[in-house]
């Protein structure tokens, strides 16, 4: 599986997933992604299909409404591939964690259909573009 | 196809065979690859950007190639998976076939003709792949495609037909390899709309309607994933050797393989290559529609002009016109 | 009318009403029985009259109340009308929908958090919970039991909870399908949006919402008087200064409290800051819908400044956590000043560029002109507010109606256009940007001495209304306390909860290739712009998001070409 994660590490499609944020770390995702901060340099580049993707950018709580999506857009992610919980509620439902509406985080829905699934945290309120990209490059690097 | 390359002419020494195997090949996907580069570091720094590493495109398609292949429940299984071998076979046999007429100089007669079927095999296994998936996306990205081939396909081998008549109607790359046709008025115009047409079977600007760059959603591979998508980016990198090398052999005479013709034939190739970057990036994308007004209108035109003036000089011996 | 003369007009339908309440000259209460409601609501939306901001439904022991809100904007006051439901075995009570379209979503929303029915409503399906979430739990009722199971099952397992008015929808909303094969997005949720169209011409639309639902109010009970000015600023990241500004308007209400000046003033001046980049980023995503990829570069480049400006005060690009019950945490030291002066100077100049271009631009204004066109009668009915609302020619907007802060202290002017279409709503945008930088600027020279907060120890039992002017409207906040110390009820309206249900008006009858730009006309949150497409009557895809961007683009490309405008390029700006 080594040399398939190698190459992985140097050509990094993504795919944005909001599962009910508060579209935050959305801004911030697609602000990531203009010329500005040139992401291609690393190999990143945005994909409008999860089965070109190689991570999963994921935002938000996981709301009971957006759960199944979650769970199928994993689904039809090729393996391997990472998920990247973006900021605060991904990580650990932040502030909404009482909400009766909410069955997150991300690390658990995901867990539940793949058990060895390779999950990356970047925390932050939003996360600035280059906390992100920093903590992208660092979890590839670690993987 | 062995019998027929190794047809009339040259015949190679076994050893210096067996290195052209080994080398053109993997040679010509190598070259891709780094073609491929080329094109996005001039986007980028056209973006006032850095742009990607020299071995991202190696990257991208051993990245793929090492993911799972995801095929939908309710596709054609068998096409789907052929499609895009069936496309990139298609890319590589034209390159062997006009790597062997340069190399081992092994043109027939009918071979421009065998190119051309050759040259449509990637277009083809596209619209086959796409209408297999079964993906509503796909279907319409399918659409467009079907409409834009129908578009530039004509205006190709009619530009082609222009350098036949000129070069005294021999179906022979090696003879027409001789001439550079585009050093007159009609192989000029055949030459710019056939650049325009394989700008269109390269799927760059101002003709990616059907697959764009940065919205790969709305292209038509959007259900291919793993080793078969590494195919169809093979296939098209692979593209951007074998169509210009084309191009090249019809219109700007030939790539030679010693000394003074070789260093030629390289510059004509980072030529045509510089050419079909630059209207990349200095254009925005046009619609269908205006893409086929474009091809069977603009370039109808041209070509029927220039068909008349290659007649013309060739009956009367004007080599200019 | 001036207040008197309200007061006035408001007895006239005293004999349904069974009490008022006047807790000062611009707030007003009145009391009245679940049955007469309907007649009440009426009278008060036709016949004063009013403008209809938001129910709030709650539970309160031994009865439910619904209180509808209202804002009479001549004066700035709001008028409350609490309607009590006493038989809390089968709560219901009358729709008003059928008059005020606006209320359709909220009374569905209270049906869902409280089980209240409404009678004669023409669409009572979920709204905000999940399919997959329980019948008969009701989260807001005090004595809700949570599922004990997690309300979101599996896909093939979701119910799709069908409309019980068939004849009112032509758009069938579609039954669950075992999601494997081609990635079909209508296959595993609903879209957002789903436009139905007959040829080029969209007819009917659906939205479904819940993809957001948090449970804020209901978090909200949780916590601190203190501790939810850091949970509503996240509500929506974008008018993340909006929400505990109207928050602790209410709550300072409450306590009779009123904030120092300089904490006032940095209030305006950190609303208007993220007013500017919350525009600028509409701006930009508005040019990139239409294919003007210049302007989207150009606004995201623009607004880092603003960010970093931001930062610089509070400590963060977004969610400020500034504003607190009593004041502000953070002060603006003032040999900040100068450089932001500097600063906001600079973006003028470009923001004054592009506006400039915008109103000359002869593509964009064949572009956006007559496109998406909401009449201001619409605009009423779905009691819109913000630039949404300024730009159909009802110019309300409550830094002026109602004002709080500083915002009674400074120069500035209310910006509205009549015509209602998509090229007048940009415009209230882009202008709102110049007078926001405008007012910025005074309210830093201005800026007084002072402490920054004062101390509230406790909130006594009491309920008020808060509301501020976010970017995208009205924002407007009911809290309710008992005396403890954490609020027994908090509604929140985002401005957006009255504007995108507008679409519909604004939709109908539009081409497809200006669904995008119409929808981002209304400003919503930017996921659900994403959220869109188009289906058949067999809720077959025609057209997904992608696809609808594109035609957007092409018809811009298709305009330019015949008017022979020349590109806009970044140098320019």
């Amino acid at each position: 599986m080594s040399w398939q994660i190698e190459a992985l590490k140097k050509s990094v499609w993504v795919f944005h997933v909001n599962t009910g944020a508060c579209n935050n770390c959305d801004i911030e995702i697609v602000n990531l992604l203009t010329p500005k901060f040139d992401v291609e340099r690393f190999g990143i580049k945005l994909v409008g299909s999860p089965r070109h993707a190689d991570a999963l950018l994921v935002t938000g709580a996981v709301t009971a409404q957006a759960a199944p999506r979650l769970r199928e857009v994993y689904r039809q992610t090729p393996k391997p591939c990472v998920v990247f919980c973006i900021g605060a509620c991904a990580c650990g439902t932040g502030i909404f964690e009482t909400g009766y509406h909410i069955v997150g985080p991300v690390d658990k829905i995901i867990k539940e259909i793949d058990p060895d699934a390779i999950i990356a945290y970047v925390p932050g309120c939003p996360p600035k573009p280059e906390a992100m990209i920093s903590g992208i490059v660092k979890a590839l690097s670690a993987i | 196809m062995g019998a027929v390359l190794e047809g009339k002419g040259k015949e190679m020494s076994t050893p210096l065979n067996i290195l052209f195997w080994i080398v053109v090949v993997p040679g010509t996907i190598v070259l891709g690859l780094v073609a491929s580069w080329i094109a996005r570091k001039v986007s980028a720094l056209v973006q006032w950007r850095v742009g990607p590493p020299l071995l991202q495109p190696l990257y991208d398609v051993m990245k793929l190639m090492g993911k799972e292949i995801l095929v939908p429940q309710e596709a054609q299984r068998t096409v789907f998976m052929m499609a895009p071998l069936v496309g990139l076979a298609g890319v590589l046999l034209l390159s062997i076939m006009l790597w062997r007429i340069t190399v081992a100089q092994t043109a027939f007669v009918g071979d421009i003709i065998v190119a051309i079927y050759l040259m449509v095999l990637p277009s083809l296994a596209l619209i086959l792949g796409s209408s297999a998936s079964a993906s509503p996306h796909a279907a319409v990205g399918t659409s467009r495609e079907m409409k834009l081939v129908m578009g530039y396909e004509l205006p190709l081998v009619l530009a082609f037909i222009v350098v036949v008549i000129k070069t005294g109607g021999r179906l022979n790359l090696a003879a027409i390899a001789q001439h550079t046709t585009v050093l007159s008025i009609s192989g000029m115009l055949a030459f710019l709309v056939a650049l325009l047409c394989v700008q269109a079977k390269l799927g760059f600007v101002p003709f990616d309607i059907a697959e764009s760059e940065t919205e790969v959603a709305s292209g038509i591979i959007i259900e291919y994933s793993g080793a078969l998508l590494a195919g169809w980016k093979l296939m098209q990198t692979t593209m951007l050797v074998a169509l210009p090398l084309f191009l090249v052999m019809v219109f700007l005479g030939g790539f030679g393989t010693t000394g003074w013709a070789l260093a030629a034939g390289i510059g004509k190739y980072v030529l045509v290559l510089v050419l079909i970057i630059l209207i990349k990036n200095t254009n925005p994308r046009v619609r269908i529609d205006q893409a086929m007004k474009f091809f069977w209108v603009y370039c109808g035109i041209a070509l029927v002009v220039a068909i008349i003036l290659a007649a013309i000089g060739s009956s009367c011996g004007i080599n200019w016109l | 009318m001036d207040q008197q003369e309200l007061n006035a007009k408001l007895s006239e339908i005293k004999d349904k009403l069974i009490g008022i309440e006047q807790k000062a000259d611009n707030r007003i209460s009145l009391l009245c029985e679940a049955e007469n409601s309907y007649a009440v609501n009426k009278f008060l939306f036709e016949d004063v009259p009013l403008r209809f901001v938001i129910a709030t439904g709650l539970d309160s022991d031994d009865c439910f109340e619904v209180i509808y809100h209202y804002s009479y904007d001549q004066t700035g006051c709001c008028i409350n009308l609490k309607a009590f439901i006493r038989d809390r075995e089968n709560p219901a009570i009358e729709s008003i929908a059928p008059f005020l379209p606006g209320a359709e979503w909220i009374e569905r929303e209270i049906h869902d958090i409280l089980g209240i029915d409404f009678k004669n409503h023409p669409d009572m399906r979920r709204l905000i919970l999940a399919d997959t979430w329980p019948e008969g739990v009701y989260p807001l009722r005090k004595d809700a039991k949570m599922p004990a199971e997690r309300p979101d099952g599996e896909p093939s397992s979701r119910p799709m909870v069908q409309s019980q008015s068939p004849a009112r929808r032509t758009v069938q909303l579609s039954k669950p399908v075992v999601p494997v094969g081609p990635f079909h997005p209508l296959q595993e949720e609903m879209e957002f949006f789903q436009l139905a169209v007959d040829g080029e011409i969209v007819t009917d639309i659906d939205m479904r919402i819940s993809y957001n639902h948090r449970g804020i109010e209901k978090i909200s009970e949780s916590l601190q008087f203190d501790q939810v000015p850091f949970l509503v600023s996240r509500v929506c990241g974008i008018c993340s200064a909006s929400h505990p500004t109207a928050y602790v308007n209410a709550v300072e209400e409450i306590v009779g409290v009123t904030p120092p000046e300089r904490a006032q003033y940095v209030r305006v001046i950190i609303n208007e800051l993220e007013r500017i980049h919350s525009h600028l980023l509409w701006v930009g995503l508005a040019g990139h819908f239409i294919g003007y990829d210049t302007v989207f570069m150009w606004a995201w480049k623009y607004r880092e400044p603003v960010l970093d400006l931001l930062e610089e005060i509070t400590g963060n690009r977004n969610n400020y956590g500034n504003v607190k019950v009593g004041g502000c945490r953070e002060d603006i030291p003032n040999e900040l000043v100068p450089k932001m002066l500097k600063e906001l100077d600079k973006i003028e100049k470009k923001t004054e560029m592009l506006t400039k271009a915008v109103l000359d631009d002869p593509v964009l204004h064949a572009r956006l002109k007559g496109v998406g066109i909401l009449s201001k009668e619409d605009a009423i009915r779905y009691a819109v507010t913000g630039p949404t609302a300024r730009g159909s020619g009802v110019a309300i907007d409550v830094r002026a109606d109602d004002p709080y802060a500083a915002y009674a202290d400074l120069d500035w002017k209310v910006i509205s256009q009549p015509e209602g279409d998509v090229f007048a709503k940009a415009v209230v945008r882009l202008l709102e940007v110049l007078e926001a930088l405008k007012m910025t600027k005074e309210a830093l020279k201005k800026l007084p001495d002072g402490p920054i907060a004062v101390e509230v120890k406790e909130v006594p039992p009491g309920e008020a209304v808060g509301r501020a002017e976010a970017p995208r409207g009205e924002t407007f906040h009911y809290v309710r306390s008992d005396g403890g110390n954490r609020p027994v009820r908090h509604k929140i309206r985002a401005p957006s909860f009255v504007n995108v249900p507008s679409f519909r008006a604004s939709c109908i009858g539009q081409t497809i290739s200006d669904v995008t730009i119409t929808l981002a006309a209304v400003d919503p949150c930017y996921s659900c712009t994403e959220r869109l497409a188009v289906v058949d009557s067999h809720n077959n895809l025609i057209h997904d998001y992608e696809a609808l961007l594109r035609l957007s683009r092409e018809k811009t490309a298709k305009l330019k070409k015949e008017i022979g405008a020349p590109e806009w390029k970044m140098e320019d700006f």
